[in-house]
């Protein structure tokens, strides 16, 4: 009967929801029907209706994608970012069962924490041979720089998480433990955002476990690690950078926790200490929460051929001064030989039972397992031990006879590099496609936190799911899908409320701490808005003369906008003295240049991609509106072919808009922002790009032979201000105070200088010298040449029609503007300096 | 014999270098027949901290950082050591090569557990049959282990020609036994390999030789490998000179591979391109 209320919600009324045989479902029990625990969502759906459901989750979609939710994939070198891929239909779990979970997790935890305490400390279980040495000894996981190293309270594990597994008799299987940076924690809490918000009755309704407080929980874990000053530490979260495949997620946590986000290069090592590199000099950091592999964590005593690290870090963490988050070396437990050893291992260490199994597993380098391997290899995946190049995992059932010789020949002959794994059949849940409901195969993953003497778990998970049905392969990168996940609470104690992120900590001592790698991609972030503004001005100023029209309103004509596109680059400098039609032509072609193409480097396009990726980059240090407005300004440019011809007008349109997405921007700029350093930094960025954009108008609008006094008010906005104080009069000596010398016109140049003198008088001082900096002497040389020049005599043309005297001056400025942005650069962002690995013998 | 051994290091870079971190191991180890009477590092310029410790090896190390920016940096380690004869056993009477084997991967106790160590395979060292291969010549069944090493040393001394420049840190051990030609290390990674690939334990030793003996690789650093032999221990030997190490070799360092034992490492922020300069000089010393 359930089935037919899940029939009707199927686009498609004539499929029912079918459970695939010889597979458990978690919704469907063997009767057919739904589960107890699936009933309140299941109704729930029914009483939706699919087109409720549809539109809600139409606009769940368009929250992961404005919350810019990703999935990196590697060997894309752009950094493609995909969508997040989310089923609405959560996986749901009852409380029971939960709990049966939640304890095995503890004990999974508990037990592989011991065995790292054992394997980088006395190693009684290789001496006393309950554990294989080969699997450490030979194990590239095995850092030998760590070994002797006391873990920050013993706790190596300070975040664990296993992926779970259900066989059609119902049993939970443990298939992977992740114990080296365990990720998906963020994106459980992300779905859980979408998911309740796309179906808030049914959540509400079900009394689902929240999972804010494991971050709290986790938060407090990791302070207790600090070595000193436990009440006020600061703790840093380490990206290997926004290439990563789960980048969002380290953005995402960082700001839910109120942590720093960090790469290598932000840290440096002074002594035995570990500090972070802000504006205002160095911040000693007391914990750092890893998502780099340890092995690249430190390129002097670990991997050398990297330096995605930090060179010194493992000599602090011995010195005892910082402690890492997974501790450098629990990668070592990744590898699923290991599992063969964990129930006896469980009653040695623990005194206990193993609560819940591994996938059946034989590590061959003994005899017996090597035997069994032999003689079942139908029924198994043999998997090297450790990854190493070359070596894929070979499934015994699809083996010629002649194969499976030839393989078990290579098995006798190193057996201890093999490991083999019975496969799981893995359960279905029902899953949202555009065929309707359909049964997909499910792995979950459950995290663990440390604090406070013990481990905690998130009551939830991350659900993945396999992409077709047939398929058992559960994986983000070959593109599977995700499920939030349902715990649902026995007691109606828990309030509900949607998760919000945690208020990053209020601390006025540390208003400067700001990495000087976000400060610096702020003043880009900055510069490179600003000249998109520019462009878009500048092309928007000079489409209407491809109407034919070569007198644009009486002052603008063809071959004033020829020169300037000439100074810009984008016609030859020829074209000045060309045929009036061939200047049409030509003008057509920088325009579509100018708009469509991509490959330009410094062009329109080349500019908006670069927003785009610095503001990825800067995604955690980012509100949410101001990253969906920098989305906007990517999309805005989203173009399909290039139009040709007159339809080229039509682009003015999308200008126009472009044009009110930059002016959000700098609304949210203005309105929205808290004046700290970090704002300070992209509003120099702004300031400093304005600048000289404005300059170079002036140089190719004003300084050459073809004025066009109307195409530069145009382009600097400036049109109604002129005319508000001069009617119509145009007067080049007049226009040429309003662009340059007037401090009141938020587009001159003068006005630029003005607020970057401000803002260099705000910024850190990393020295108290008595003289003033360069970048102080520098903006006060640059405010007194606009305020002393005299506009009517550098506007007097000389013979040919350009103004020599006005190219000069305006010439010196923009030299000294690029070296104030030198000097600022240096002084301040500064750390882009490569460093090198050199050995000697 | 009583040795000054001397090794100095020179960094010369072209633009300055900001920061340096730095890991050393140039502090010999004492050991059965090599006592320390004193060993010291400077650095200059002046390092900010300067901290010694022993390895996971139980080699000294010595980690330091310079936070002045400076276009040079010149690393002096003397040290004094007695090196005696060792004594030699007599490798007829050694016990078969296979027996070694397997008392090593019957692993029981911590010696031969921290020798099992050194069967596995380590970043500069990978096993291969062929390795196996060439040294079946001389790993006859149920030779003495230690005829067995001897000969193994003696061919390869013979088949590989010593060619410096020939080869780079990063030159693959296969490559090696391909192109049959190398330094020392080259010629020590191959040994390993080839005593791994048949299951005996073998280590990487760095270290130096006298000065003025008519050695091959002297006046630089050196490096050879010793062989576990039980129940003492582990023997050395040199095949770039194609001898057993006695009172001519200083031995500093020893690990899986290079790679644990490298006797100069660092990062340097900034410092463009940069030369290097080393200096050993191994002088006897008169004995009272």
């Amino acid at each position: 009967m359930v089935t037919d209320r899940i029939k009707e919600l199927s686009s498609n009324p004539s499929r029912t929801y079918q459970p695939i045989d010889g597979h458990y479902d978690e919704a469907t029990g063997a009767s057919g029907l739904p589960r107890r625990h699936w009933r309140q969502l299941t109704t729930a759906l029914v009483r939706m209706g699919q087109a409720r459901l549809d539109r809600r989750w139409q606009h769940g979609v368009q929250l992961i994608q404005s919350n810019g939710v990703t999935y990196n994939v590697y060997g894309d070198p752009q950094g493609s970012q995909r969508p997040w891929p989310l089923d609405p239909i959560p996986m749901v779990l009852a409380s029971q069962e939960w709990a049966f979970l939640e304890a095995a997790v503890i004990q999974r935890a508990t037990l592989l924490n011991a065995m790292l305490a054992d394997i980088y400390g006395n190693q009684a279980l290789l001496h006393d041979r309950r554990f294989p040495a080969e699997l450490v000894l030979e194990n590239p996981g095995f850092l030998r720089a760590s070994h002797g190293v006391p873990a920050s309270r013993g706790v190596h594990l300070s975040h664990y998480a296993a992926d779970l597994a259900r066989s059609p008799d119902g049993q939970w299987w443990v298939i992977a433990d992740r114990t080296q940076a365990p990720s998906g924690a963020g994106y459980a809490l992300e779905n859980r955002l979408v998911c309740a918000q796309t179906l808030p009755e049914a959540f509400h309704r079900s009394r689902v476990r929240q999972l804010a407080r494991f971050f709290q929980t986790f938060r407090e874990g990791l302070a207790a690690l600090a070595p000193r000053h436990r009440d006020n530490s600061r703790t840093v979260l380490l990206t290997p950078g926004p290439y990563n495949e789960t980048f969002f997620e380290h953005a995402y946590l960082a700001k839910h926790m109120g942590y720093t986000l960090v790469e290598g290069s932000d840290l440096t090592v002074r002594g035995d200490r570990v500090y972070l590199k802000t504006l205002g000099g160095l911040e000693q950091v007391d914990v750092i929460l890893r998502r780099l592999d340890d092995a690249y964590c430190d390129p002097l005593e670990l991997r050398g051929d990297s330096l995605l690290g930090i060179p010194g870090l493992v000599h602090a963490v011995r010195s005892g001064n910082v402690a890492i988050a997974n501790a450098l070396g629990s990668g070592l437990m990744e590898t699923s030989a290991h599992m063969a050893f964990l129930p006896p291992l469980c009653r040695h260490m623990l005194g206990e039972e193993l609560k819940m199994p591994s996938v059946a597993t034989w590590w061959c380098g003994q005899e017996q397992p090597l035997h069994y391997v032999e003689q079942n290899m139908e029924r198994l995946v043999i998997k090297p031990t450790f990854p190493r190049f070359g070596l894929k995992p070979v499934f015994g059932d699809m083996l010629s006879a002649a194969g499976r010789a030839e393989f078990t020949a290579k098995l006798k002959a190193h057996p201890w590099q093999y490991v083999a794994q019975e496969q799981v059949a893995l359960s279905t849940a029902p899953v949202w496609t555009e065929k309707g409901i359909e049964p997909r195969h499910i792995v979950m993953r459950v995290f663990a936190c440390w604090a406070d003497g013990k481990y905690v778990v998130m009551p939830g998970g991350l659900t993945r799911i396999s992409q077709s049905a047939e398929s058992l392969v559960v994986t983000m990168q070959r593109g599977g899908g995700s499920k939030d996940t349902w715990v649902l609470s026995e007691h109606d104690d828990e309030p509900f409320v949607l998760p919000q992120p945690a208020r990053p900590p209020v601390d006025v001592t540390r208003s400067t701490d700001l990495p000087s790698r976000v400060a610096d991609n702020l003043f880009w972030l900055g510069r490179y808005v600003e000249r998109v503004e520019s462009q878009v001005r500048v092309a928007r100023a000079l489409l209407p003369a491809l109407s034919g029209e070569c007198d644009l309103g009486g002052s603008v004509s063809i071959e004033s906008a020829i020169e300037l596109l000439a100074g810009y680059r984008y016609v030859a400098e020829e074209m000045v003295h060309a045929h009036p039609g061939e200047q049409l032509r030509s003008l057509e072609r920088a325009l579509l240049s100018m708009l469509f193409d991509a490959h330009r480097p410094a062009g329109l396009l080349w500019t908006v991609g670069h927003v785009g990726r610095i503001a990825w980059q800067l995604k955690e240090r980012l509100s949410a509106d101001t990253w969906r407005v920098l989305s906007q300004i990517e999309k805005d440019f989203q173009r399909q072919q290039p139009p040709s011809g007159v339809r080229l007008l039509a682009e003015l349109e999308p200008l126009d808009k472009a044009i009110v997405t930059l002016s959000a921007f700098a609304g949210l700029m203005t309105e929205s922002m808290t004046r700290g350093q970090g704002w300070r930094f992209l509003d120099i960025g702004r300031r400093l790009e304005r600048a000289l954009q404005m300059i170079e108008l002036l140089l190719y609008g004003l300084a050459g032979r073809h004025e066009s006094l109307e195409l530069l008010l145009r382009v600097a906005d400036s049109s109604i201000t002129y005319r508000s104080r001069y009617y119509t009069t145009m007067q080049a000596d007049l226009v040429l105070d309003l662009l340059l010398a007037d401090e009141s016109n938020p587009r001159s140049v003068a006005f630029q200088f003005t607020s970057l003198a401000a803002h260099i008088g705000q910024l850190p001082r990393q020295d108290d010298a008595a003289h003033h900096p360069l970048e102080s002497r520098l903006t006060l040389k640059l405010l007194t040449a606009v305020r002393l020049l005299n506009t009517e005599q550098l506007s007097v043309p000389g013979k040919d029609g350009s103004r020599l005297q006005l190219r000069e001056m305006l010439e010196a400025i923009q030299q000294d503007v690029h070296t104030l942005a030198d000097a600022l650069s240096r002084k301040y962002l500064s750390h882009a300096m490569p460093s090198r690995i050199l050995v000697s013998s | 014999m009583r040795y000054l051994a001397t090794h100095i290091t020179r960094y010369m870079y072209e633009h300055p270098v900001v920061v340096c971190h730095n890991e050393i191991r140039l502090a010999p180890r004492a050991h059965a027949h090599q006592k320390v009477l004193s060993s010291r590092i400077a650095v200059d310029p002046n390092p900010e901290i300067l901290a010694g410790r022993l390895d996971y090896f139980g080699n000294h190390v010595d980690h330091f950082s310079i936070l002045e920016a400076h276009t040079s940096l010149t690393v002096t380690a003397s040290s004094v050591v007695d090196v005696q004869k060792p004594v030699r056993l007599v490798p007829a009477e050694t016990p078969a090569w296979e027996d070694v084997r397997d008392l090593l991967h019957a692993y029981g106790n911590g010696q031969t557990m921290s020798a099992f160590e050194f069967t596995c395979d380590s970043p500069f060292v990978a096993t291969a049959e062929e390795f196996a291969e060439y040294a079946r010549k001389s790993f006859l069944p149920r030779r003495p282990v230690l005829e067995a090493a001897i000969d193994l040393c003696a061919r390869v001394h013979k088949d590989f020609t010593y060619k410096p420049s020939s080869t780079t840190i990063d030159t693959p051990v296969a490559e090696v036994f391909k192109t049959r030609k190398g330094v020392c290390q080259d010629f020590a990674h191959f040994m390993i390999a080839a005593f791994r690939s048949l299951g005996l334990g073998a280590r990487y030793v760095s270290g130096y030789l006298r000065s003025g003996a008519n050695f091959t690789g002297a006046e630089a650093s050196h490096a050879w490998l010793a062989v576990f032999l039980p129940p003492g221990g582990w023997v050395d030997l040199d095949p770039t000179n194609n001898v057993l190490p006695g009172e001519g070799h200083v031995t500093v360092a020893w690990g899986r591979d290079y790679g644990d034992v490298t006797p100069v490492k660092g990062v340097a922020l900034g410092g463009g391109e940069h030369k290097i300069d080393v200096e050993v000089r191994v002088r006897p010393l008169e004995q009272n």
